[in-house]
């Protein structure tokens, strides 16, 4: 045959040849035996090409053992562990298949998308057809995380110190960073590692898309304390927002409100909050919201405009302010 | 996009298996099954049909009844004893298992009895692979959206019609009779995705951006032509200004938020992004919740009405303190 073998089919084969050899193979009679790898021109690219496709097996979960024989110690051969090949059986029901299936679109642009979707056709093929009915019309999308994270997550799980580069999200410079690293989540579109810093004896967060180049790991397996998840939480306090609307506009904000009064509506309404001391513009109406954010309440804000002017607290007007004042100066003519 | 060699690998091994318990299967329930075309599927049985064990001689390959081939059935008959399920990699079961959780993380499913039965079984599926997923959260936007979430839902499942009173980015309310398509989140926000019938078109609805939902008796006609959005961005294909902003480096969580996005970076730290902008009030509302991270927009009139906007708020505060108690 003169035609390459096509990865696919090769690793097939590759796959084949070591679930049913006897004993073992040695790359020789694999290079020899096996379907594809005639195709390498030499013994390097040979050696190239059984590396890649030993490596791609062992991604995709097949157990390729190694064994040296007792006579010939440089001999490696190879097989697949065939007792921890199978899938532990597990019976899902076509709505749970359902499930698996709506999970396996939740990834967006990352190799957690192929994966997933490889992990739903491996379950495929011991499922009946799926019933997606359950949860139909619902999606979830997640950017899926960079490009660090299947290092970060094998650095969790065999608890070792980890090294990268960090670009500081203030004044963009690079530092090199030594972590301990504990837990990985994705938040408000972005992913973010929590761990212990090393050299600032503290637990930090790193936003992963700005770890620039690869993660190193540092140190020994096995040393790394993951403290309990519970302490590890923090609940971010409500704080009670007042706020002055122009009448009619805003409507997204008091569709959130835990109080109204509109002056403009009678005034015998009685309120306990806002505190006295803050001014009352008798031509808005003052409404109270509870948040938990208060940056990302004030840059809401902002684009409200004169719309919505914030009486307490002064924290959230001061940051509201704040970015008013150099956006003012925008236009180029102040 | 071409799908790579391992993907077609573990489908050709799962074809196997799922062959080897359903003897004379119609080719079209297959590719049903694994969601691929039935010519995806006569692909993979051709190069199965050509593998096996070393020799590759007739009785070491894989093989099918030929009988059933021809009437477009399908039937093992010899696995070369690769009938056996391939347990899941380590990293796939991680991220099949912290979608499920992901999925729990939405309000409206947050006690489903499937997920809950799914994510064990996945769970003793995955065997010890299943620990690394417990380092891994995902946290879905906790915005009370809950009761129009609810409704919008039990709206999808009876494919009925529904009355929302919106609010706009630019601050505007409207009333409008939509049909829902699909509800989707980017576990910052829900979106719903439906036909319009004021615009005459789909449109896509932040939940949080909802007033009033109304599920009315009338059933929504079916809209076959419309492809159901893949993502949470906005199209931008319609979009109608191009516009480039300088930002300090703080800011460079824009450049990573919004796809597409082309930056340069200026000196010491600054950097110049480029966006399509749909929605010219929306890029009001990032510019000014920027504040002073941003030192330049272009084009200039998108600039000054943005300062403008800034001014007038400016002027707001100082009338509002002018106008106070006395106390301050």
């Amino acid at each position: 045959m003169s035609e390459r073998v096509e990865p696919a089919e090769r690793l097939l084969d590759l796959v084949i040849a070591l679930a049913n050899t006897p004993h073992r193979m040695t790359k020789s009679q694999i290079r020899r035996g096996v379907n594809g790898y005639a195709d390498a021109k030499n013994d390097a690219a040979f050696d190239r090409m059984f590396e890649r496709d030993k490596e791609a097996l062992r991604t995709l979960g097949v157990p390729i053992v190694t064994l040296t024989d007792a006579a010939h110690e440089d001999d490696i051969g190879y097989r697949i562990d065939t007792d921890s090949y199978d899938m532990p059986p597990v019976a899902f029901t076509p709505a749970e298949v359902g499930a698996l299936s709506l999970a396996a679109e939740v990834w967006q642009d990352s190799t957690l998308s192929a994966q997933s979707r490889r992990a739903l056709t491996k379950v495929r093929a011991v499922s009946e057809l799926e019933d997606a009915a359950l949860h139909a019309g619902l999606a979830l999308r997640v950017r899926g995380p960079d490009a660090n994270f299947g290092a970060l997550l094998d650095a969790i799980a065999d608890r070792i110190t980890v090294r990268f580069t960090y670009r500081a999200a203030n004044t963009g410079r690079t530092k090199q960073r030594t972590v301990e690293p504990w837990r990985l989540y994705a938040k408000d579109r972005g992913w973010y590692l929590v761990g212990h810093d090393v050299d600032r004896a503290a637990e930090r967060e790193f936003r992963m898309s700005r770890i620039v180049g690869r993660v190193s790991r540092i140190g020994e397996p096995g040393t790394v304390q993951v403290p309990d998840r519970a302490s590890a939480h923090r609940e971010a306090p409500i704080i009670r927002a007042t706020l002055a609307l122009r009448p009619e506009r805003a409507s997204a904000l008091r569709a959130r409100a835990v109080e109204i009064e509109s002056p403009t509506a009678g005034a015998g309404s009685a309120q306990s909050s806002p505190p006295a001391q803050v001014p009352r513009p008798s031509d808005r109406d003052v409404i109270a919201v509870d948040i938990s954010d208060l940056d990302l309440f004030a840059e809401e804000l902002v684009g409200y405009g004169d719309a919505v002017l914030v009486l307490d607290p002064p924290r959230l007007r001061e940051a509201v302010l704040a970015r008013l004042r150099p956006a003012a100066s925008l236009g180029g003519e102040s | 996009m071409a799908e790579t060699a391992e993907d077609r690998l573990v489908r050709m091994l799962a074809l196997i298996t799922y062959l080897e318990n359903h003897p004379s299967v119609p080719v079209a329930d297959v590719a049903a099954h694994f969601g691929v075309t039935e010519g995806q599927v006569l692909l993979d049985i051709s190069t199965l049909w050509v593998s096996g064990t070393p020799g590759y001689l007739p009785d070491d390959l894989i093989d099918f009844a030929v009988d059933d081939h021809e009437q477009n059935l399908l039937t093992l008959t010899d696995a070369r004893g690769m009938d056996r399920p391939l347990r899941l990699g380590p990293q796939e079961a991680v991220a099949l298992l912290v979608a499920l959780r992901s999925l729990q993380a939405m309000p409206a499913l947050a006690h489903d009895p499937v997920l809950v039965s799914t994510i064990d079984k996945l769970r003793a599926a995955a065997g010890e692979a299943a620990g690394a997923a417990d380092a891994v959260d995902v946290y879905v936007g906790a915005e009370d959206v809950g009761e129009r979430l609810t409704a919008l839902r039990s709206a999808l499942a009876d494919g009925k019609q529904v009355r929302l009173r919106y609010v706009s980015g630019s601050d505007v309310v409207s009333e409008r009779v939509v049909d829902p398509l699909q509800l989707l989140t980017d576990a910052e926000r829900w979106f719903l995705y439906a036909w319009c019938h004021r615009a005459d078109g789909v449109r896509q609805f932040r939940l949080d951006r909802m007033l009033e939902v109304t599920v009315l008796d009338s059933d929504a006609p079916a809209h076959p032509d419309v492809a159901l959005s893949e993502r949470t961005d906005p199209e931008l294909t319609t979009a109608q200004w191009h516009v480039r902003l300088e930002l300090a480096s703080r800011a460079r969580w824009v450049a990573e938020k919004y796809p597409g996005a082309a930056v340069t970076d200026l000196e010491e730290g600054w950097f110049a992004v480029e966006l399509d902008v749909v929605n010219l009030a929306w890029l009001h509302n990032l510019v000014l919740g920027l504040g002073g991270d941003v030192r330049a927009v272009h084009p200039p009139e998108v600039a000054s009405s943005i300062a403008e906007r800034a001014k007038a708020a400016l002027d707001a505060y100082a009338a509002l303190d002018g106008t106070g108690n006395g106390t301050q």
